[in-house]
């Protein structure tokens, strides 16, 4: 199998497209982290889907159940200081999780494809601004830019999704345009070129597919990162609001309960952990698939 | 190899710090007092919170004091007169009062206090809390006269008020007063403030205590205090716990617990005067209606929502101004206050159009500390149960008063409430607020406004109590200020055992005068 | 080497003029009128004494010549006032950057003792379940959330066992948030030293090395060691960069007395003047700390020194 596929990556994607392509998601199921992270995605997008189906309680009701429950039949992950069940709270609150990673990735993506793109494609002065641009914006990380966004727009889990977006596309732009760099070099491209193709042709036909493998990887992870940022600023009160069931904000607000209902810090916690762990190992898992060279590793 | 020398050189590092540490604490033993947040600043001049307000009583002195009941005594000014029309005051001061740095506290203080306040370029945050102040004048190093341009009996209870503490005029050519300098006459005298971290107090062996609520009547009997900043309730209660700090306010969930096993005493103070209360903007939609106002009213449990978060140590509150201040009066109030029924409020709020696919929509604006994000999250369920969707927004207190005023200002957009509070010994606390223009700019009216002037010359208390209620009706009827609460802020304290003498004057004034610290 | 420093501490200088830029845009893109927010707080300002605040601030000029005025006042350590309480913006700053900057270097200091040893450790067992064993503890410790790790940490050993102090500013007291903040940085430490140790012990140059016949400890110690490190340190500017930001979500957990807890309570209670000061400064930090670093980098890499 390793040495097959060896063999199609040195005549890149221009041989047998689709045998490369089903190899490689088989590899990436089959791998130990690959299968976890699909499963953790497969979860969180199940959850999130069904929520209105499958949670018993609405999560904003108060007093479902008395306040404090540990987890205990009637309610599989206990209640809160309001008496508002956990099991529902953190059901909904996957479907935010999961529209946090859409949203702030994709931000991320859009703009800084374009970005990486376009300097990779263009060279020149076009090139010199806008990498010159994003380096000065890799100085601010992510939390600085939430915090500015947040202090001209008000605290909200969008301007909160925003802001982590935007703080993310220097990375993806210079990921980007590292990967469309080494495509444009190659012989082939130049000779497109000289066939006489425009300039959309080549930037979307030949350049794009050939950077989206890395800028999956990159996105993969960027998930995890884009939901870690998020729960941080919902953490400080700055991104989700009341009563918003953000896994973040939820552990914000069971600071005060950690001695008699540690539960309520302990479940959103772990949650968070096992998302982002999840698409961090389908992240490893797709690079190590895309770049046999790894399994050398 | 490099590694191994930065683990050993970290581990060294380490050590020393405990041995530091150590020596530090077997030192003499200040007072650690910590609270959630930290002053703005030294200048009683340039804020309005609690935190800061506290702090100053500490390290200023005012010219009176209030007794236990609330009611004002002499302090700094030894007596003090007033012509009949109510326009001139004249205060005679005590004799020997020295400022920190030595120098006499006199009545060229009090000008320079006063003057201060009034001063046209950046005049006093509180100015307008002195009334219509035109002179001030110094007859002789004890004797001061202030003059006003009308009528303004709420001079009298402000006076003893920390907002009104005496200045030395030493701290004139000071550049940083109020950064770190702040001369006053005080119990306490400043060493250092460290923002964000705490305030280093000393004690000023030269004090007099001529009318504050403390048995001692000299200089405190500890060697110092320090104020620290804790912000988590817990980490506050973990410290107390351990000793390494001496009283703060407890996470209020656990206050049952402690009262129970008996390891900290709880004070609460008495006599706080505290009122929160809803109040809307009312200069436009949805809140310029009394209907929208009223449904509100009888959304909000405001006895369950306190019973929840509070537990016995506050109770429900039916009257525009508490317990303890003339003119309360439960029943009477309980009348006319839009109280607890959801169906109502459904009703009123159908009236105007609104339903369960149509909410009424508004912000709540609530301050920080003392649990009250938790209480907000209450009132916001409870409000959404009968279709009013409250965006919850917290900030600081000065901030608070700050966007309150900006909201009633503002002719367009969301709706706006707020949970907001005062504390006043006196009726006439609704006549700031009420009476054109407001404290706020909020509600007003020139029927209101007459019905506050009433209450300000009666003399007769009868007379006087039924113009008061008047007032409260008014005020419940047409929801504008529809009361909650009281107390309401900063007036729980855990104490270590062994801290001795430690008591709250009204306002919720700590008092550190008196306290002794025993063997652990 | 000198053009390449010139070209960092350009690249630097553009950094902090963009900040400025932004930083003076930022109060006007506040919806509501600032100076109205501003002294609203004070009941007696009468409309008169708000037009002549506004005149003295400057904010009735045109936007160009309001930052003119703020680069001014910046050159002569003028950052303002604050809202709250009226202090000098540099002060309250100033009395609380050097514990962030604490925090940051005592985290760093953290993440490589740990990451470090952890990485390279991994790279030379390369292949085996050891490897493999301590890249899952890594990429577990990249996916804890750091704020929740904190809180944990607090709970326990200060709360609970009392081993450590709960607040304030003494030596003691950063061991907690720098371990924090630390912990969660020294997976990705671990990582990013593995690859690039990998990568060096694939080069030519080692197995040559190899097979002249040296013994494989002195091999990794100074050849391997040493060309990793480089691409190590290239990465701390931006590890620096990221302790930063991370330390404002620390700070708060653990009532760090540094700028991040300042910020936070700064935006919640809208002082603009504090905001703008300290979006500046961690500029400026971040700027020169990386500007730092690539001096160091210059030195140590030969290839540049000789440039």
């Amino acid at each position: 199998m390793a040495e097959l596929s060896g063999a199609v990556t040195d005549y890149d994607h221009e041989i047998v497209p689709s045998v490369r392509r089903t190899h490689f998601l088989k590899r990436v199921a089959l791998s130990p982290g690959g299968a976890f992270g699909l499963a953790v995605v497969a979860i969180l997008v199940f959850s999130a889907a069904f929520a209105d189906v499958l949670a018993p309680y609405s999560p904003i009701k108060m007093g479902v159940g008395k306040r404090f429950l540990p987890p205990s039949p009637g309610f599989p992950l206990g209640t809160d200081e309001f008496g508002r069940d956990m099991l529902s709270r953190m059901m909904f609150g996957s479907r935010l999780t999961l529209l946090i990673g859409a949203i702030a990735v994709g931000i991320s993506l859009t703009a800084g494809m374009l970005i990486g793109l376009v300097a990779a494609y263009r060279r020149g002065w076009v090139e010199k601004i806008l990498m010159r641009g994003t380096d000065v914006l890799f100085s601010f990380t992510e939390t600085l830019i939430a915090l500015a966004f947040v202090a001209v727009l008000g605290p909200s889990l969008t301007n909160a999704m925003i802001a982590v977006g935007v703080a993310g596309i220097p990375f993806y732009a210079r990921t980007c345009y590292s990967a469309a760099l080494v495509e444009r070099s190659k012989p082939f491209f130049e000779a497109t070129i000289a066939a006489g193709a425009g300039p959309f042709r080549l930037v979307f036909l030949h350049l794009l597919p050939n950077v989206l493998p890395t800028m999956i990887v990159v996105a993969t992870l960027g998930v995890s990162a884009a939901i870690l940022a998020a729960a941080g600023l919902s953490f400080l009160g700055l991104g989700a609001q009341p009563p918003q069931p953000e896994w973040g904000s939820m552990l914000s607000g069971a600071r005060d309960y950690f001695n008699r209902a540690p539960w309520l810090m302990v479940i959103p916690g772990i949650a968070i952990a096992v998302t982002v762990l999840g698409f961090n190992l389908l992240g490893d898992a797709i690079r190590t698939a895309l770049d046999p060279r790894e399994t050398e590793r | 190899m490099t590694i191994r020398m930065t683990r050993l050189g970290r581990t060294l590092a380490v050590a020393a710090a405990i041995g530091v540490a150590a020596a530090a604490a077997a030192q003499a033993r200040d007072i650690v007092w910590a609270r959630y947040g930290d002053i703005d600043t030294l200048d009683p001049h340039r804020a309005t919170s609690t935190l800061s307000l506290q702090t100053w009583s500490l390290i200023y002195d005012t010219l009176l004091a209030t007794d236990a009941t609330g009611a004002p005594v002499s302090n700094l000014a030894k007596s003090w007169t007033s012509n009949d029309a109510g326009t001139e005051y004249t205060f005679v001061l005590q004799d020997g009062v020295k400022c920190h740095d030595g120098t006499p506290l006199d009545a060229d203080d009090v000008k320079y206090t006063v003057e201060r306040a009034f001063d046209d370029e950046s005049p006093s945050v509180t100015q307008a809390s002195w009334g219509p102040i035109t002179n001030v004048e110094v007859i002789d190093p004890h004797t001061v006269k202030l003059t006003l341009e009308s009528p303004f009996v709420a001079l009298v209870p402000f006076l003893a008020d920390s907002f009104s503490s005496i200045i030395c005029d030493s701290n004139k050519d000071a550049d940083s007063f109020g950064t770190s300098t702040a001369i006053g006459s005080g119990p306490w005298k400043l060493e250092s403030w460290t923002k964000g971290d705490k305030i280093v107090l000393k004690k000023n062996p030269d004090y007099v205590n001529f009318g504050k609520l403390a048995e001692n009547k000299g200089a405190p009997y500890m060697d110092g205090l320090v104020i620290s900043v804790v912000p988590e309730p817990q980490a506050r209660l973990a410290a107390l716990k351990t000793g390494e700090v001496d009283i703060a306010e407890p996470p209020f969930d656990d206050v049952p617990a402690l009262k129970e096993s008996g390891e900290l005493d709880i004070v609460v103070a008495e006599n706080t005067g505290q009122n929160v209360f809803w109040e809307f903007a009312v200069h436009r939609p949805p809140f310029d209606d009394e209907r929208a106002r009223l449904a509100v009213g009888h959304a909000t449990d405001a006895a369950m929502a306190i019973e929840l978060i509070y537990g016995d140590l506050s109770i429900p509150e039916a009257c525009p101004v508490s317990r303890g201040v003339f003119g309360n009066d439960q029943d009477f109030c309980l009348q006319y206050r839009p109280n607890y029924d959801p169906e109502k409020a459904k009703a009123l709020l159908a009236e105007l159009g609104y339903g369960p696919d149509k909410p009424l929509e508004t912000t709540m604006i609530v301050w920080t500390g003392g649990n009250r994000q938790k209480l907000a999250e209450i009132f916001q369920a409870q409000l959404a149960e009968v279709g009013i969707k409250a965006d919850i927004e917290i900030m600081d207190i000065g901030t608070m008063n700050a966007r309150v005023r900006q909201e009633n200002e503002t002719p367009t957009g969301k709706g706006s409430m707020d949970m907001m509070t005062w504390s006043w010994y006196d009726p006439d606390i609704l006549y700031a607020l009420w009476h054109s223009p407001g404290a706020y700019r909020g509600y007003t009216s020139p029927e209101l406004d007459a019905m506050l002037e009433k209450t300000r010359v009666l003399t007769d208390p009868d007379e006087r109590k039924a113009a008061v209620q008047d007032v409260f009706k008014v005020l419940l009827e047409k929801g504008i200020h529809i009361p909650l609460y009281t107390p309401g802020w900063e007036w729980v304290f855990a104490v270590r055992p062994e801290v001795e003498g430690f008591k709250v004057a009204p306002f919720v004034y700590p008092i550190f005068n008196d306290v002794t610290i025993g063997e652990s | 080497m000198w053009r390449f420093l010139g070209g960092r501490i350009a690249m630097g200088a553009l950094t902090i003029f963009v900040t400025t830029v932004a930083v003076t845009l930022l109060i006007h893109l506040v919806p509501g009128d600032p100076v109205q927010i501003m002294y609203a707080q004070s009941q007696g300002t009468t409309p008169e004494q708000l037009e002549e605040i506004r005149r003295n601030l400057g904010l009735d000029q045109p936007i160009h010549i309001q930052y003119l005025a703020y680069v001014g006042k910046l050159l002569h350590g003028d950052l303002g006032y604050t809202i709250r309480g009226h202090q000098p913006v540099l002060d309250v700053i100033m009395q609380r950057l050097p514990n962030t900057i604490a925090l940051a270097v005592a985290a760093m200091i953290v993440a490589i003792a740990i990451g470090l040893p952890i990485g390279f450790f991994a790279a030379y067992k390369r292949g085996t379940a050891v490897d493999t064993g301590l890249m899952v503890v890594a990429i577990t410790g990249v996916s804890i959330p750091h704020f929740w790790l904190g809180l944990i940490l607090l709970f326990f050993f200060a709360v609970e066992l009392g081993w450590l102090p709960v607040s304030g500013t003494g030596p003691l007291n950063i061991v907690l948030p720098a371990v924090t903040l630390g912990l969660s940085n020294a997976a990705i430490v671990a990582r990013m030293t593995r690859s690039s140790m990998i990568d060096v012990m694939r080069q030519d140059f080692v197995r040559t090395a190899e097979a002249k016949g040296l013994p494989k400890r002195v091999v990794l110690s100074r050849h391997v060691l040493r060309a990793g490190l480089v691409p190590v340190i290239t990465m701390m500017g931006l590890q620096f960069a990221y302790m930063m930001g991370g330390a404002i979500v620390v700070e708060n957990i653990f009532a760090w007395n540094g700028v991040g807890r300042m910020a936070v309570e700064a935006i919640f209670q809208r002082d603009y003047p504090v905001i703008q000061g300290f979006i500046l400064t961690f500029a400026v930090v971040v700027v020169c700390v990386s500007i730092l670093l690539d001096a160091v980098y210059a030195l140590v890499d030969p290839r540049i020194r000789r440039a």
